[in-house]
Protein backbone atom coordinates (compact mmCIF):
# COMPACT_ATOMS: atom_id res chain seq x y z
CA UNK A 1 0.00 0.00 0.00
CA UNK A 2 2.97 2.51 0.90
CA UNK A 3 3.97 2.25 -2.85
CA UNK A 4 0.58 2.53 -4.19
CA UNK A 5 1.21 5.87 -6.61
CA UNK A 6 -2.58 7.44 -5.72
CA UNK A 7 -2.28 7.33 -1.86
CA UNK A 8 1.05 8.74 -2.40
CA UNK A 9 0.06 12.23 -0.93
CA UNK A 10 -1.18 10.96 2.33
CA UNK A 11 0.89 10.75 5.08
CA UNK A 12 1.90 6.97 5.88
CA UNK A 13 1.06 6.64 9.13
CA UNK A 14 -2.26 7.63 8.63
CA UNK A 15 -1.93 5.04 5.62
CA UNK A 16 -1.03 2.37 8.31
CA UNK A 17 -3.52 3.35 11.01
CA UNK A 18 -6.40 2.85 8.48
CA UNK A 19 -4.73 -0.45 7.07
CA UNK A 20 -4.86 -1.48 10.09
CA UNK A 21 -8.32 -0.31 11.30
CA UNK A 22 -10.26 -1.98 7.49
CA UNK A 23 -8.15 -4.84 8.59
CA UNK A 24 -9.30 -5.33 12.41
CA UNK A 25 -12.79 -5.15 11.26
CA UNK A 26 -12.85 -7.26 8.79
CA UNK A 27 -11.11 -10.44 10.62
CA UNK A 28 -13.52 -9.30 13.30
CA UNK A 29 -16.84 -9.51 11.14
CA UNK A 30 -14.95 -12.91 9.32
CA UNK A 31 -14.58 -14.03 12.90
CA UNK A 32 -18.26 -13.92 14.13
CA UNK A 33 -19.59 -14.37 10.58
CA UNK A 34 -21.34 -11.46 10.75
CA UNK A 35 -24.64 -10.50 8.22
CA UNK A 36 -24.43 -7.13 6.53
CA UNK A 37 -26.67 -5.82 8.81
CA UNK A 38 -25.02 -5.75 11.39
CA UNK A 39 -22.13 -4.83 9.54
CA UNK A 40 -23.61 -1.86 8.37
CA UNK A 41 -24.88 -0.96 11.89
CA UNK A 42 -21.29 -1.14 13.36
CA UNK A 43 -20.30 0.97 10.24
CA UNK A 44 -23.03 3.41 10.82
CA UNK A 45 -21.84 3.82 14.39
CA UNK A 46 -18.27 4.66 13.07
CA UNK A 47 -19.92 7.93 11.55
CA UNK A 48 -19.43 6.32 7.91
CA UNK A 49 -21.42 8.13 5.24
CA UNK A 50 -24.28 5.38 3.53
CA UNK A 51 -21.97 5.19 -0.32
CA UNK A 52 -18.61 4.17 1.88
CA UNK A 53 -20.38 1.65 3.69
CA UNK A 54 -22.51 0.23 0.76
CA UNK A 55 -19.59 -0.12 -0.98
CA UNK A 56 -17.18 -1.71 1.71
CA UNK A 57 -20.26 -4.18 2.34
CA UNK A 58 -19.99 -5.55 -1.38
CA UNK A 59 -16.24 -5.98 -1.43
CA UNK A 60 -16.71 -7.81 2.21
CA UNK A 61 -19.30 -9.92 0.95
CA UNK A 62 -17.62 -11.07 -2.55
CA UNK A 63 -14.40 -11.88 -0.19
CA UNK A 64 -16.33 -13.19 2.60
CA UNK A 65 -16.34 -17.06 1.59
CA UNK A 66 -12.78 -16.72 0.87
CA UNK A 67 -12.10 -15.22 4.63
CA UNK A 68 -13.82 -17.99 5.76
CA UNK A 69 -11.94 -20.52 4.84
CA UNK A 70 -8.89 -18.90 5.45
CA UNK A 71 -9.98 -18.38 8.97
CA UNK A 72 -10.91 -21.87 9.03
CA UNK A 73 -7.19 -23.06 7.92
CA UNK A 74 -5.56 -21.69 11.31
CA UNK A 75 -4.78 -23.58 14.55
CA UNK A 76 -3.56 -26.38 15.52
CA UNK A 77 -4.11 -30.24 14.79
CA UNK A 78 -2.55 -33.39 14.65
CA UNK A 79 -0.86 -34.68 11.97
CA UNK A 80 -3.15 -34.70 8.51
CA UNK A 81 -3.28 -37.72 6.24
CA UNK A 82 -3.37 -36.84 2.87
CA UNK A 83 -2.90 -39.91 1.00
CA UNK A 84 -1.36 -43.82 1.23
CA UNK A 85 0.59 -45.33 -0.91
CA UNK A 86 1.16 -48.90 -0.83
CA UNK A 87 3.76 -51.77 -2.16
CA UNK A 88 2.69 -55.48 -2.24
CA UNK A 89 6.17 -57.59 -1.72
CA UNK A 90 6.64 -61.32 -2.08
CA UNK A 91 9.83 -62.44 0.30
CA UNK A 92 11.79 -65.24 -0.54
CA UNK A 93 14.77 -64.81 1.49
CA UNK A 94 17.05 -62.70 3.70
CA UNK A 95 20.49 -63.36 5.36
CA UNK A 96 19.14 -64.78 7.88
CA UNK A 97 16.40 -66.95 6.70
CA UNK A 98 16.18 -68.40 3.53
CA UNK A 99 13.12 -69.48 1.56
CA UNK A 100 10.83 -67.61 3.76
CA UNK A 101 8.01 -67.14 0.94
CA UNK A 102 5.54 -64.49 3.09
CA UNK A 103 3.73 -61.68 0.80
CA UNK A 104 3.53 -58.75 2.71
CA UNK A 105 2.64 -54.93 2.91
CA UNK A 106 4.26 -51.94 3.14
CA UNK A 107 2.07 -48.64 3.71
CA UNK A 108 2.76 -45.52 3.97
CA UNK A 109 0.74 -42.89 5.03
CA UNK A 110 1.64 -39.51 3.88
CA UNK A 111 0.93 -36.70 6.20
CA UNK A 112 1.20 -33.03 6.34
CA UNK A 113 1.66 -30.88 9.64
CA UNK A 114 -0.12 -27.39 9.04
CA UNK A 115 2.76 -25.60 11.58
CA UNK A 116 6.03 -26.57 9.75
CA UNK A 117 5.01 -27.95 6.79
CA UNK A 118 7.30 -30.97 6.91
CA UNK A 119 6.16 -33.92 5.89
CA UNK A 120 6.66 -36.88 8.54
CA UNK A 121 5.46 -39.86 6.56
CA UNK A 122 4.32 -42.49 8.28
CA UNK A 123 5.36 -46.24 7.20
CA UNK A 124 4.58 -49.32 8.37
CA UNK A 125 4.34 -53.08 7.66
CA UNK A 126 1.88 -55.62 7.31
CA UNK A 127 0.30 -58.75 6.29
CA UNK A 128 -2.83 -59.08 4.79
CA UNK A 129 -5.25 -60.24 7.90
CA UNK A 130 -3.53 -56.91 9.42
CA UNK A 131 -4.53 -55.25 6.24
CA UNK A 132 -8.16 -56.71 6.08
CA UNK A 133 -8.38 -55.56 10.28
CA UNK A 134 -7.28 -52.19 9.52
CA UNK A 135 -9.62 -51.38 6.60
CA UNK A 136 -12.11 -53.27 8.05
CA UNK A 137 -11.60 -50.61 10.69
CA UNK A 138 -11.86 -47.35 8.43
CA UNK A 139 -15.14 -48.59 6.67
CA UNK A 140 -16.41 -48.73 10.43
CA UNK A 141 -15.70 -45.10 10.88
CA UNK A 142 -17.10 -44.06 7.08
CA UNK A 143 -20.31 -45.52 8.39
CA UNK A 144 -20.75 -44.13 11.37
CA UNK A 145 -19.72 -41.23 9.42
CA UNK A 146 -22.42 -41.55 7.09
CA UNK A 147 -25.24 -42.27 10.17
CA UNK A 148 -24.05 -39.05 11.65
CA UNK A 149 -24.61 -37.23 8.72
CA UNK A 150 -28.08 -39.13 8.47
CA UNK A 151 -29.37 -37.86 11.57
CA UNK B 1 30.27 -83.83 34.66
CA UNK B 2 31.03 -85.09 31.44
CA UNK B 3 35.01 -85.31 32.32
CA UNK B 4 36.68 -82.66 29.41
CA UNK B 5 37.92 -79.82 29.30
CA UNK B 6 35.73 -75.99 29.02
CA UNK B 7 36.85 -75.39 25.27
CA UNK B 8 35.94 -78.88 24.40
CA UNK B 9 32.34 -78.21 25.60
CA UNK B 10 32.69 -74.89 24.39
CA UNK B 11 33.51 -75.93 20.93
CA UNK B 12 30.61 -78.56 21.05
CA UNK B 13 27.90 -76.19 22.16
CA UNK B 14 29.18 -73.46 19.20
CA UNK B 15 29.09 -76.90 16.55
CA UNK B 16 25.86 -77.44 17.81
CA UNK B 17 24.74 -74.55 17.38
CA UNK B 18 26.35 -73.76 13.83
CA UNK B 19 24.98 -76.99 12.18
CA UNK B 20 21.39 -76.34 13.66
CA UNK B 21 20.72 -73.08 12.66
CA UNK B 22 22.29 -73.16 8.81
CA UNK B 23 19.99 -76.29 8.45
CA UNK B 24 17.12 -74.28 9.35
CA UNK B 25 18.11 -70.94 7.90
CA UNK B 26 18.51 -73.23 4.77
CA UNK B 27 15.43 -75.78 5.05
CA UNK B 28 16.97 -78.45 3.74
CA UNK B 29 15.70 -81.56 3.55
CA UNK B 30 16.27 -84.73 5.80
CA UNK B 31 18.30 -86.39 3.21
CA UNK B 32 20.06 -83.44 2.52
CA UNK B 33 20.83 -83.20 6.34
CA UNK B 34 21.95 -86.88 6.69
CA UNK B 35 24.46 -86.59 3.66
CA UNK B 36 26.08 -83.44 5.24
CA UNK B 37 26.16 -85.01 9.17
CA UNK B 38 27.92 -88.23 8.07
CA UNK B 39 31.08 -86.36 6.50
CA UNK B 40 31.92 -85.63 10.36
CA UNK B 41 32.32 -89.40 10.98
CA UNK B 42 29.99 -89.73 13.73
CA UNK B 43 28.32 -93.22 14.89
CA UNK B 44 24.88 -93.70 13.02
CA UNK B 45 22.92 -93.65 16.42
CA UNK B 46 24.39 -90.36 17.00
CA UNK B 47 23.65 -88.59 12.88
CA UNK B 48 19.96 -89.97 13.95
CA UNK B 49 19.68 -87.98 17.05
CA UNK B 50 21.39 -85.32 15.32
CA UNK B 51 18.37 -85.67 12.30
CA UNK B 52 15.59 -85.66 15.54
CA UNK B 53 17.35 -83.11 17.06
CA UNK B 54 16.75 -80.83 13.76
CA UNK B 55 13.54 -81.95 12.40
CA UNK B 56 11.90 -80.74 16.00
CA UNK B 57 13.64 -77.79 16.54
CA UNK B 58 13.95 -75.95 13.35
CA UNK B 59 10.64 -74.58 12.99
CA UNK B 60 11.51 -72.41 16.28
CA UNK B 61 14.75 -72.11 15.45
CA UNK B 62 13.11 -70.55 11.76
CA UNK B 63 10.84 -68.26 14.14
CA UNK B 64 13.46 -66.82 15.86
CA UNK B 65 15.56 -66.54 12.81
CA UNK B 66 12.91 -64.34 11.38
CA UNK B 67 13.23 -61.43 13.80
CA UNK B 68 16.92 -61.02 12.88
CA UNK B 69 15.46 -59.31 9.44
CA UNK B 70 15.40 -56.01 8.74
CA UNK B 71 12.57 -54.29 9.81
CA UNK B 72 10.24 -51.31 9.65
CA UNK B 73 7.48 -50.35 12.05
CA UNK B 74 4.85 -53.59 11.99
CA UNK B 75 1.12 -52.86 12.48
CA UNK B 76 -0.73 -53.55 15.68
CA UNK B 77 -4.06 -52.00 16.08
CA UNK B 78 -5.85 -48.80 14.88
CA UNK B 79 -8.73 -47.09 16.85
CA UNK B 80 -10.59 -44.23 15.64
CA UNK B 81 -12.99 -41.10 16.34
CA UNK B 82 -15.16 -38.88 15.09
CA UNK B 83 -14.86 -35.21 15.62
CA UNK B 84 -16.99 -32.16 14.64
CA UNK B 85 -14.95 -28.81 15.10
CA UNK B 86 -17.66 -26.55 16.65
CA UNK B 87 -15.45 -23.06 16.59
CA UNK B 88 -11.68 -22.01 17.09
CA UNK B 89 -9.78 -18.97 18.06
CA UNK B 90 -9.36 -17.23 14.61
CA UNK B 91 -13.39 -18.32 13.87
CA UNK B 92 -16.64 -18.81 14.91
CA UNK B 93 -19.42 -21.30 13.96
CA UNK B 94 -17.84 -23.45 12.21
CA UNK B 95 -19.10 -27.45 11.27
CA UNK B 96 -15.86 -29.46 11.05
CA UNK B 97 -16.06 -32.56 10.69
CA UNK B 98 -12.99 -35.01 11.31
CA UNK B 99 -11.79 -38.76 12.02
CA UNK B 100 -9.44 -39.09 14.46
CA UNK B 101 -6.76 -42.20 14.49
CA UNK B 102 -4.70 -43.74 16.69
CA UNK B 103 -2.28 -45.96 15.30
CA UNK B 104 -0.83 -48.54 17.25
CA UNK B 105 3.01 -50.32 15.87
CA UNK B 106 5.23 -52.07 16.85
CA UNK B 107 9.20 -51.18 16.28
CA UNK B 108 11.89 -53.41 17.44
CA UNK B 109 9.82 -54.72 20.97
CA UNK B 110 8.66 -51.05 21.43
CA UNK B 111 4.88 -49.85 20.74
CA UNK B 112 4.39 -47.06 19.45
CA UNK B 113 1.31 -45.33 19.20
CA UNK B 114 0.67 -42.17 16.77
CA UNK B 115 -2.72 -39.87 16.87
CA UNK B 116 -3.58 -38.70 13.20
CA UNK B 117 -6.42 -37.31 11.62
CA UNK B 118 -8.37 -36.49 8.42
CA UNK B 119 -11.14 -35.38 6.92
CA UNK B 120 -13.98 -37.57 5.21
CA UNK B 121 -13.34 -37.80 1.89
CA UNK B 122 -9.44 -38.66 2.35
CA UNK B 123 -10.58 -40.92 4.41
CA UNK B 124 -13.09 -42.64 1.85
CA UNK B 125 -9.76 -42.26 -0.34
CA UNK B 126 -7.56 -44.19 1.80
CA UNK B 127 -10.69 -47.32 1.78
CA UNK B 128 -10.55 -47.27 -1.56
CA UNK B 129 -6.81 -47.27 -2.16
CA UNK B 130 -6.51 -50.28 0.52
CA UNK B 131 -9.10 -52.46 -1.07
CA UNK B 132 -7.01 -52.22 -4.16
CA UNK B 133 -4.21 -53.23 -2.18
CA UNK B 134 -5.58 -56.14 -0.63
CA UNK B 135 -7.35 -56.74 -4.20
CA UNK B 136 -3.91 -57.24 -5.93
CA UNK B 137 -3.07 -60.72 -4.19
CA UNK B 138 -6.38 -62.27 -5.70
CA UNK B 139 -5.24 -61.37 -8.95
CA UNK B 140 -3.67 -63.88 -11.61
CA UNK B 141 -0.39 -62.54 -11.69
CA UNK B 142 0.30 -62.91 -8.24
CA UNK B 143 -0.87 -66.35 -7.42
CA UNK B 144 1.33 -67.14 -10.57
CA UNK B 145 4.21 -66.05 -8.67
CA UNK B 146 3.21 -67.37 -5.49
CA UNK B 147 2.78 -70.81 -6.94
CA UNK B 148 6.10 -71.03 -9.20
CA UNK B 149 8.18 -69.70 -5.93
CA UNK B 150 7.35 -71.99 -3.58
Amino acid sequence: ILDDPDLKDIDPTVLKHCHAAAATCILEAGKQKADIAAISTCLEDCKLDKERIEQFCTEYQKNKDALEILLGSIGRSPLHITDVSWRLEYQIKSNQLHKTYQPSYLVTLNVENSDSGSHPDVSFSCTMEQLQDLVGKLKDAAKSLERATQM
Amino acid sequence: KLNVGVDTVQHGVEGLTYLLTESSKLMISEVDFQDSVHVLGFSDELNKLLLQLYLDNRKEIRTILAELAPKLPSYHNLEWRLDVQLASRSLRQQIKPAVTIKLHLNQNEDQIAQVLQTDPSTLLHLIQQLEQALGEMKTNHCRRIVRNMK
